[in-house]
């Protein structure tokens, strides 16, 4: 508090009193409440009201929590879980699931070093994301997956969850340790972990050569999308031939072999939802993304097979495209080829739909790259497929995460739609649940169904926030 | 009421090693029913530097346009350094990668940094290798005068600098020539006498450009030649002096009078 000199238009100091204080940034909660609640009748109204009915709703709520019977969850917390999968097989589950996380911690322990390097590099501020700020960041994950194994009724699945934990939280510290060159390599790594994940629980070949597949066409999209292009022409040769030739390959073992691993016709539970979750996003994503180049490809048998595909798929509702699929699918397939089992048939159908839906998404955001960006690229002499693909392609995702990730969060509920196709999934177990002989008739309905719903919720209130994250982080929506 | 001493005629080169760089002969360009280039005859020679002024719509940047097949003209030749442009994507990739541009809107790729923004064309069209082209882009970079930005982002620059970037990464490709469209009507004006110095030292390093612009004083310091146009044909040609001391035709002393 400072008397400040001011001057008048002559030039005379004027006395304009203490300069006064800034209004304080943390107001006491009385002050804040008085101030943002209670600031006026109307406003002290809304409150009163909106405040009753909360307390009331919370009380009930927690009335109901404490009273309610969770023994039906507890009895059949293997079938919510992982549904019918045989028991003997799985520890091929846990082991498939760490492998998953140490590759998921390692991927993102190094890939959060790569941009503090970067940011490091530009003198950007940069800190490391600490163990708490991560928890807070997961608070739901971590909250559910307490929330699940407090059902357990052994010991084991506390083990196995604090070991998951303590996995992910170590292979981060790992991965962040790597040394640079590894570290920018740590795409490979985590695709050759999921590789292995995929074998584990698969057995052979079979799932794990779709996964391989899968590996291979993500490879091809990765080297796509790198800035620097290969001047020899091996090079050139090695970036697309090699993870296409897998694939084919792939591809080709798959035909021959069908698609399933252990107790494939008894997946179930919230492993199911994932796995067809997953599946369904991963695969569908590229395959979107080639719909929306296609529909706007100058060929046009090209152009023409993407719009009817697009076109008829968002015009039929998802659950009649399941219902069909045991009928309508088998007619792609060569006569004497084995019929695949529903689980594979539903799969198939869930990445094409959502695949159409993301070919749409993307179309908007290329509309939404500025043409004078085509343009630059065009005047320094950039042939149409790199113009594409390093150019307007980044551009157009970067600016439709929002939108794509909406698409993925309800192509997971979705998934629950698997239950007209005789699949024993998340939704489903409930109703399985409460049909139970030793359950039926008791009203414990709401309790299954909002067990389910917690599950539900946790993991699409996760996507959502990592996508606001995503944003924040790539700039969508600045400059 | 026509003066017959009104200088029309842009074949005449003016400047620089006096050889033919881009010619057009009776190029016309229509969108929809507008005509935009009316029987477009001009020459433009090596090492030569030629602005072109003229009033909003009068088709300067439909000119430029034209020559680097950004727009298709409709009848008449274009021949850029001997290549004729036709509707072959070869050729025009040919044509596109010894012709540079500068935009109004510098159209820097905002995903990239600045580095890669030069880096890329290079790499991807004339396969430079990697370490080869930074060597060149860092150059360019203490040519424009901003190599300690290299590893930032466009969005992290001022407009000066981004439309300094924009002419690295247009000589990145080493054109022979430089085709500017208006590079200096969307910066704030302290920014605008970076870019036209960097423009001007370009011009006395003896690059080829075509400037189109509303900066009458660079026209006056460092272009060889004044084209004006208006509804769509060239109105008077003339050496800077001419030009702007003693300009013929109506419409041209009209629109200086309310340029300057």
């Amino acid at each position: 508090m400072s008397n400040e000199l001011h001057l008048d238009l002559d030039g005379v100091p004027i006395d304009v009193g203490p300069r006064p204080a800034p209004h304080a940034a943390k107001l006491s909660p009385t002050a804040w409440a008085k101030e943002n609640l209670f600031n006026s009748i109307g406003n002290s109204i809304i409150t009163l009201v909106f405040g009753a009915i909360f307390i009331a709703t919370t009380w009930w709520a927690i009335g109901w929590l404490v009273d309610a019977e969770f023994e039906i969850v507890r009895r059949n917390l293997r079938l919510f879980m992982v549904g019918q999968f045989p028991k003997e097989e799985l520890w091929r589950l846990w082991l498939s699931g760490y492998t998953i996380l140490i590759a998921i911690g390692l991927v993102s322990g190094a890939l959060a070093h790569n941009t503090y390097d970067l940011a490091v590099e530009q003198g950007v501020p940069a800190e490391r994301e600490s163990l708490m700020s991560l928890v807070r960041r997961f608070w739901a994950l971590i909250a559910v997956m307490v929330f699940f194994v407090s059902f357990a009724r052994t010991l084991l699945p506390y083990i196995g969850v604090a070991a998951a934990f303590a996995l992910v939280i170590v292979s981060r510290e790992v991965g962040w340790r790597m040394p640079s060159a590894v570290r920018h390599r740590a795409i490979y790594i985590g695709s050759t972990l999921a590789i292995i994940s995929m074998l584990v629980l698969s057995g052979t070949s079979k799932l794990g050569g779709v996964t391989l597949g899968l590996v291979a066409f993500f490879w091809a999209l990765s080297e796509m999308g790198r800035r620097d292009a290969p001047t020899t022409a091996a090079g050139k040769l090695a970036r697309f031939a090699i993870p296409l030739a897998v694939a084919i390959i792939v591809f080709a073992i798959e035909v021959v072999i069908p698609f399933d691993g252990f107790g494939w016709e008894d997946w179930g539970g919230l492993h199911i939802t994932l796995f067809t979750s997953v599946v369904g996003i991963a695969l569908g994503m590229p395959l979107g993304i080639l719909l929306a180049l296609g529909r706007q490809s100058d060929l046009p048998v090209i152009k023409s097979a993407s719009v009817l595909f697009i076109e008829f798929v968002r015009g039929v509702p998802l659950i009649s495209l399941l219902l069909f699929s045991g009928l309508m699918l088998p007619f792609f397939l060569p006569i004497d080829f084995e019929r695949p089992a529903d689980l594979t048939l539903a799969m198939i159908v869930i990445m094409g739909f959502s695949a159409a839906y993301i070919a749409e998404i993307v179309r908007g955001g290329l509309q939404a790259v500025p043409k004078g960006q085509t343009e630059a690229a065009q005047a320094l002499g950039m042939a149409p497929g790199s113009l594409q693909r390093l150019i307007v392609l980044p551009q157009a995702l970067r600016a439709v995460i929002p939108a794509m990730v909406g698409q993925f969060i309800a192509l997971f509920k979705d998934t629950s739609l698997l239950v007209v196709v005789g699949i024993l999934e998340f939704l489903d177990v409930a109703s399985v649940a409460n049909n139970q002989p030793e359950f039926l008739g008791k009203g414990l309905a709401g309790v299954t169904y909002i067990f389910v719903a917690i599950g539900y919720w946790a993991f699409a209130f996760t996507m959502s926030k990592e996508s606001r994250r995503l944003e924040t982080k790539l700039g969508v929506g600045t400059r | 009421m026509s003066n017959v001493s009104v200088n029309t005629d842009a074949t005449q080169i003016l400047g620089g090693s006096g050889e033919v760089m881009i010619e057009l002969r009776g190029v016309d360009k229509f969108f929809g029913e507008f005509q935009a280039l009316n029987n477009i005859d001009m020459k433009v020679g090596k090492q030569e530097v030629v602005v072109v002024i003229g009033p909003s719509g009068s088709g300067k940047s439909t000119l430029i346009r034209c020559i680097n097949r950004l727009e298709r003209h409709n009848r008449g030749s274009i021949v850029v350094d001997g290549v004729e442009l036709s509707d072959d994507v070869r050729n025009i990739q040919e044509i596109r990668r010894e012709t540079g541009m500068v935009f109004q809107s510098f159209n820097l790729f905002p995903h990239l940094t600045v580095l890669e923004n030069i880096t890329l064309a290079p790499r991807n069209v004339r396969n430079m290798p990697k370490a080869e082209a930074e060597e060149l882009a860092m150059s360019l970079l203490e040519r424009v005068q901003i190599p300690q930005q290299a590893r930032k982002f466009p969005g992290q620059l001022s407009g000066g600098q981004q439309q300094r970037v924009a002419i690295a990464r247009a000589l990145a490709m080493q054109p022979k020539v430089v085709l500017f469209d208006e590079p200096t009507s969307a910066l704030d004006p302290e920014m605008v006498k970076e870019v036209l110095d960097t423009m001007q030292d370009l011009a006395t390093e003896g690059m080829t450009m075509i400037v189109v612009t509303h900066e009458m004083g660079f026209a006056r310091e460092v272009a060889d030649r004044v084209v004006f146009m208006a509804d769509g044909a060239i109105v008077e040609v003339g050496n800077p002096e001419h030009f702007f001391t003693n300009p013929q035709e109506e419409r041209t002393q009209l629109f200086l009078s309310q340029i300057l």
